[in-house]
């Protein structure tokens, strides 16, 4: 297992430096001043030219993509235009934001999908499986900045129930992670774009969770479990979600895909301050060692997100050998 | 008194084309420590009876009549917790699909020791011990306990499921074809296994397969159907040796076993099972029959008794000399072929 494990972190690494390096070129392909990628052009020329060299922006091509790769493997992503800091220091700075607002979307999700999925195929038949689709396909359907806005006027501006915008209220600050995480403001900032959030990641889970749980009840061990004398209970959760589930975590998995595209409107309506939003703010304002870098570390967290939902599986299916 | 009582029982399994009427008017019964074989082509409905006896029929599948008592009680009428109970515990089921019958997320070990503790208060320890119990006695070794299904062979499998189906000294065990995936070698031996086991525990059976040879060892009493209904039952000494049903003198000729002519050629029967949707009239067997007359078009014939223990239901029970005597001649069976050829061409 821990080789198996081993060998998949191996691989994403390469992943990474193979991603990173498409994007390199990509921004290199860009027409303009190729220096304009990497130094701030409103800056003075002497401090232009110490930089040009530090990049080796007077060589050739392959002279800066060493230069990047050496930089990436220290964790150097150059610094944003905008800020004049670090790219690395802005995104980590931005990710915990993001990664709080999409995995609560998520757990709602896959909370309510998964289990909703699996009453939905146990009760088959039943009005509520048809509602179920309904409700999920509408979301999934309709855009998402469009329910955001709604989801605004409706509870914040004519309900009054939570705050429209931001991560937290103006004026107050905070600096550690506990201060700016763990409380009562962020809680409430975070209720409405997350459920927005979870509402358009539910479709997944609950239709693939109701269609493999329809396949897993017509499987011989469901009636072998019967034909055991199981309780019904123990028959749902412990033989059918438990094996319906499997195809849940794969999709999840692909999905991670479009959630984070799908992180990025979310982001920008409800103004949270994480990687999407700063990602859509640095291309507007021509930030481009911010976009690169956070192009960068949003692949990387895609595929560590695979990884994850790659380990689980194998957790769950005995199956699935760790060669 | 009789371990189990059918009677009467109808089933039918409702479609969008409408009903099959899959069993009907079925009735025997079953003493404690008898096997009894049932045969019959594919589809007649052999599976669908077994998996009544435990209410383990799918959400179309209705018992539209009659009464099957376990034990004095009638099993149709129980609620779901008192079925509940007796799976396993009462009537286990060594099910046509073994194959795919363990879950493969669990280890074998784990769904054993499920069974049994949903039916006792055994501590976790006493249902492994129980389990490698029944391991032993089927022949596998207790390390298997630990196995997922899919690190097991057919044969593997298919004993831990016969084990399961032990591991509460059920008082009827139904088999439904449990050995149909394996090689004979592995067959012979699981089959013996399964038989002396039974007779050990003084357990009843009901024992499903295609090849009537295996009832001619196994079982005291042998049951053949057709189309959903019983069309002969008998000891099965009797019916080896002089089978009555035309259906049964069919079958008898397909299989070369336990033939005592060597003819060379089996001859099976031609034609196909009847179709059990619409309006049934007559008797079943009426298209496949060589010695159907008009009376068998209109009327059903009812099971009678025509010895000792021995029923079918056929009209002319006093014909069976010729009808042995005929049908072990090719040309008997020719002209069913022919006819049926002429009755399609006749509707078309
Ligand atoms: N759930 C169902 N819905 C509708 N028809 C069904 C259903 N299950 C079985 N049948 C039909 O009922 C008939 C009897 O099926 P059954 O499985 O009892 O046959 P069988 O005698 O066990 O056959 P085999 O020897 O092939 O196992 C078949 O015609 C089959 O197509
Ligand atoms: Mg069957």
């Amino acid at each position: 297992m821990l080789n198996y494990i081993a060998r998949r972190v191996g691989i994403m690494l390469l992943m990474i430096i193979l991603v990173s390096t498409m994007i390199f070129f990509l921004f290199r392909a860009m027409p303009g001043d190729p220096t304009a990628f990497v130094v701030d052009p409103s800056m003075a020329p002497e401090a232009r030219q110490v930089l040009i060299e530090r990049y080796g922006l007077d060589g050739s091509l392959w002279d800066q993509y060493k230069v990047f790769i050496k930089d990436l493997v220290k964790f150097d992503l150059g610094n944003s235009f905008f800020y004049g800091r670090p790219v690395m220091k802005i995104i980590t700075d931005r990710i915990p934001a993001t990664l709080i607002l999409m995995l609560t979307g998520m757990i709602i999700a896959y909370g309510i999908g998964v289990f909703g999925g699996a009453l939905m195929a146990w009760k088959r038949g039943h009005k509520l499986e048809s509602a179920g689709i309904t409700i999920a396909l509408i979301f999934r359907s309709a855009p998402t900045f469009w329910v955001a806005l709604m989801s605004i006027i409706l509870f914040s501006v004519n309900l009054k129930w939570f705050p429209a915008q931001g991560m937290r209220t103006s004026g107050y600050t905070g600096e550690t992670f506990k201060e700016i995480f763990m409380n009562l403001d962020f809680l409430k900032h975070l209720i409405l774009p997350s459920v927005v959030a979870g509402l358009y990641f539910i479709a997944t889970p609950l239709l693939i969770m109701r269609n493999s749980m329809l396949e897993v009840l017509s499987e011989d061990y469901i009636e072998m479990a019967r034909a055991k004398g199981l309780r019904e209970n123990r028959i749902l959760y412990k033989h059918a979600a438990r094996n319906a589930l499997l195809p849940v975590v794969t999709a999840g998995a692909l999905f991670l895909g479009s959630a984070i595209g799908g992180m990025v409107l979310l982001e920008t309506v409800f103004s949270w301050p994480g990687l999407g939003r700063e990602i859509v703010q640095a291309v507007t304002r021509h930030d481009y060692p911010l976009a690169q870098g956070a192009f960068i570390i949003m692949s990387s967290l895609m595929m560590i997100m695979n990884l994850v939902a790659d380990i689980l599986y194998a957790v769950l299916d005995p199956r699935i050998s760790y060669r | 008194m009789n371990l189990l009582e059918v009677k009467n029982l109808d089933i039918d399994y409702v479609t969008k084309e409408g009903n099959l009427k899959v069993v009907r008017d079925v009735s025997f019964t079953l003493k404690q420590g008898e096997s009894v074989g049932l045969v019959g082509e594919s589809g007649c409905g052999k599976t669908t009876l077994a998996k009544t006896i435990m209410r383990l029929l799918p959400d179309n599948g209705v018992i539209s009549g009659g009464e099957i008592n376990y034990k004095g009680e009638n099993i149709v009428t129980k609620n779901k917790e008192e079925i509940r109970k007796l799976r396993l515990n009462e009537i286990a089921m060594i099910s046509q699909s073994a194959m795919n019958s363990l879950n493969p997320v669990y280890t074998v070990g784990e769904q054993i020791i499920e069974g049994i503790r949903s039916h006792t208060n055994m501590s976790k320890k006493e249902a492994i011990k129980r389990a490698e119990e029944v391991f032993a006695i089927i022949g596998l070794e207790k390390k298997r306990l630990k196995s997922y299904p899919h690190q097991m062979s057919g044969g593997m499998k298919q004993r831990a499921i016969i084990a399961m189906a032990l591991s509460l000294n059920p008082s009827l065990i139904i088999a439904d074809e449990p050995t149909t995936a394996l090689d004979v070698v592995v067959q012979d031996k699981i089959l013996s296994q399964i038989t002396e086991i039974q007779k050990q525990t003084k357990s009843s059976m009901i024992f499903i397969t295609h090849d009537i040879s295996i009832i001619s060892e196994l079982c005291e009493t042998i049951i053949v159907m057709y189309g959903g209904k019983i069309m002969e039952k008998s000891s099965s000494k009797v019916f080896f040796k002089a089978p009555y049903h035309p259906y049964s003198l069919g079958l008898q000729n397909a299989f070369p076993s336990i033939l005592d002519i060597d003819k060379g050629d089996l001859i099976s029967i031609p034609g196909a099972p009847p179709n059990l949707m619409g309006e049934l009239k007559g008797c079943r067997f009426k298209e496949r029959c060589p010695f159907r007359t008009d009376k068998c078009m209109e009327e059903l014939p009812e099971l009678k008794e025509i010895g000792e223990d021995h029923q079918i239901a056929c009209h002319y029970p006093e014909r069976v000399d010729e009808f042995r005597e005929e049908s072990k001649k090719k040309e008997t069976w020719q002209m069913v072929s022919d006819r049926i050829i002429n009755e399609s061409k006749g509707d078309a």
